[in-house]
């Protein structure tokens, strides 16, 4: 069972790394699609040692239609209105991005080792260190592009972090759904208003370009 | 019954969506009475406490919406005559959002589960920020969008934060329920560092929302963009709700014997947010703008008045309710010169006592009280979170305090008088002002001078048990 969990694992610092590295919003949204499918499956990987459970599964399921369908297709939606699909001049370079990624890898095998999380197993350490860089990897890529669309993955990047760590960390969480469900609701509408946001946005500036914004400050 | 308090507007929110205009906002006084209704009889106990796996009715909790519901009524009163007078195209949204937008704040108050509460802030935002781009112009749409990335970003480090307190419950191999209520009877076996990381990534996550410097970026842009009612409840009734949040985990701190540490974090924060907005306000040129930053201050002297406890804990609260109402007030009177004149600019509003009597009278009796001075509560808060800052030996802090206030106090007052008496020689007046809109932001005036004159006494005795928790008191 750990082995499946490692898989996955690896597979979403690679969804990560990409990301880093990716200059076209499509791409970007599918990787979007990919990781949130992967990371949906963590915690069924996980708890399956203590036996298969139905409201595991249906709540997995529930994810996957969320983060991996859902979402994904209203950022899809948001990038076919967009005329310029690129990226063009990010605030900072897409190899410096992805070494950036690359050392918040190490930083977060550095804290993880550092919590004295006696109580963790193997697995879980590695979770953990997959969370915080996830996490990290989102605020990157949420103050080192120009393009809302960017941003908003890049916020959904953090929150998939965020709910690793939380995966790790919180077990009793888990077995509240409707706590559980009602922070997916959140999500949805968030990702509903951003992208009601973003569409005025595209029409009131022709682009998505945060940068087009700058008339109020002090 | 408890949760009909949000459950209401939000069925009421739903509905405003797909009716008619004038139906509409006959919906939306209806609910706002409703809500006040609900209110009274939650606070006086009508129905016997909740307790509830994610809701509970606590002091702290029935303050904040009480004065939430108070307010709703009187500016849902001033939204319908001013948008009359705009004229909006998207009004039935509008009206859907601001009942939307009192469900959430309301489900705030009531949370007593961790990330119940989490969820209903981050419902805050999401409800709200329609409220401030429903005029679709380039400078409401970038208010909007950095309102609504700052604060997701922020309220998704306040989800780790909550993590991180679960987490500290678990490293115990404790297992109570995870509400405020149940935690803080098991707060002293609590992991003591865990719980430190939870508290700092909550007041950074929670104080985004709050305003607290240097996360309040967002503030400024979204208060001066949003139509004014939706300024008034953002200032007066959404940065209470954030301070809730804040508070309960103080509150958590506090049981858990790590008093110490949060209230010095809540000083930094606070004085913090002071400093920047004495900083900010003294070259605005946009009323508005100068409205927005005066809010971060009272953040942070509530924050601060919090964080040194006893004597300034009461003086933080009776802070937080004047605050509510006189700067709901001063909103709505700007609302009213936004209209007269047609622009945010302080310049070009010169001459208010000549050309807008009412509103001039309202907004300078308005500052007056945020300035603290007498008969305006504000003057008491401040009086007791000073007084109770010297008896704690504070004098740094108070220090700082006191500084921040001569100079905020110098910054917007020559801003202020300038609107107010300087000559005018124009007459124009775009919308002549009218007593539908000038008396709501005179009645809130009139409630904050009330209760300085007469505190009622299930109010004085819900303040004392909310600030109880931590140490405070009025008996200094």
């Amino acid at each position: 069972m750990i082995h499946i969990s490692n898989i996955l694992l690896a597979l979403i610092l690679l969804s990560v790394l990409l990301s880093l590295r990716s200059n076209r919003l499509m791409a970007l949204v599918k990787l979007m699609a990919f990781q949130g499918v992967v990371v949906s499956a963590v915690p069924l990987v996980l708890e399956t040692s203590h036996g298969v459970n139905v409201n595991l599964f249906l709540f997995f399921l529930l994810l996957v239609l969320v983060k991996g369908i859902l979402i994904p297709g209203l950022m899809y939606r948001a990038v076919k209105w967009v005329v310029v699909d690129r990226e063009i001049e990010p605030i900072i370079g897409y190899h410096a991005s992805l070494f950036a990624g690359l050392i918040m890898i190490v930083f977060s095998v550095y804290v993880t080792n550092h919590l004295q999380l006696a109580m963790f197993s193997e697995s879980h350490k590695l979770l953990m260190v997959t969370g915080i860089t996830t996490m990290g990897a989102g605020l990157i890529l949420l103050m080192a592009r120009r393009k809302a669309i960017t941003q908003v993955i890049g916020y959904l990047m953090m929150e998939n972090g965020i709910y690793l760590i939380g995966t790790a960390l919180a077990k009793q969480v888990h077995t509240q759904y409707v706590v559980e469900f009602a922070v997916l609701l959140d999500l949805i509408v968030a990702v509903l208003v951003m992208g009601i946001v973003l569409n005025d946005i595209n029409h009131t500036f022709d682009d998505v370009d945060t940068t087009l914004m700058g008339q109020l400050k002090d | 019954m408890l949760q009909l308090v949000f459950l209401i507007p939000i069925i009421a929110g739903i509905a405003v969506f797909f009716l008619p205009v004038k139906i509409g906002r006959m919906v939306l006084i209806g609910t706002a009475i409703t809500h006040l209704l609900i209110t009274a009889l939650e606070w006086f106990h009508v129905t016997g406490p909740l307790h509830n796996k994610y809701f509970s009715n606590t002091p702290e909790g029935m303050l904040v919406l009480a004065i939430m519901s108070f307010l709703f009524l009187f500016i849902s009163l001033y939204t319908i005559s001013y948008m009359a007078e705009v004229e909006m195209s998207k009004e039935p949204t509008f009206n859907a959002c601001m009942l939307l937008f009192l469900g959430a704040m309301s489900m705030v108050t009531i949370a007593d589960h961790i990330i119940m509460l989490w969820v209903a802030v981050e419902a805050t935002t999401l409800m709200s920020a329609p409220l401030i781009f429903v005029r679709r112009s380039k400078e409401s749409l970038e208010a909007t969008w950095k309102y609504v990335l700052i604060c997701s970003v922020g309220i998704a480090l306040a989800l780790l934060g909550c993590f991180f307190i679960i987490f500290s419950m678990e490293m115990s191999n404790i297992h109570v329920p995870i509400s405020f209520s149940s935690l803080s009877d098991v707060a002293d076996q609590l992991n003591s560092v865990w719980l430190k990381a939870g508290f700092i990534f909550i007041v950074i996550g929670y104080g985004t929302k709050m305003g607290l410097a240097p996360m309040h970026t967002w503030l400024p842009d979204a208060h001066s963009e949003a139509p004014s009612p939706a300024s008034a409840l953002l200032s007066g009734a959404l940065l209470n709700c954030a301070f809730l949040g804040v508070y309960r985990c103080h509150q958590l701190m506090h049981s858990a014997g790590l008093g110490d540490y949060s209230s010095n974090v809540l000083i930094a924060f606070g004085l913090a947010s002071m400093l920047v907005s004495a900083i900010f306000i003294l070259n605005q040129t946009d009323y508005k703008r100068m409205l927005a930053y005066s809010s971060i201050e009272n953040m942070g002297i509530i924050a601060v008045g919090i964080g040194i406890g006893g004597l300034a804990a009461f003086g933080a609260m009776l802070h937080m309710i004047h605050h509510s109402l006189i700067k709901s007030s001063l909103f709505l009177s700007a609302g009213n010169i936004l209209l007269g004149y047609g622009t945010k600019s302080i310049d070009k509003t010169r001459g208010m006592l000549r050309l807008f009597p009412k509103t001039g009278m309202s907004f300078f009796a308005g500052f007056a009280g945020i300035s603290g001075f007498p008969p305006f509560g504000i003057f008491i808060s401040e009086l007791l979170i000073i007084l109770g800052a010297i008896q704690a030996g504070r004098y740094v802090a108070v220090t700082i305090f006191i500084f921040c206030l001569i100079l905020i106090f110098a910054g917007a007052s020559r801003l202020v008088m300038q609107m107010i008496f300087d000559e005018n020689k124009e007459d124009d007046r775009l919308v002549p002002e009218t007593w539908a809109r000038a008396l709501p932001p005179i009645i809130l005036l009139l409630t904050s001078m009330a209760l300085i004159i007469w505190l009622p006494d299930s109010l004085y005795q819900t303040i004392q048990s909310a600030i109880s928790s931590i140490g405070g008191t009025i008996h200094g």
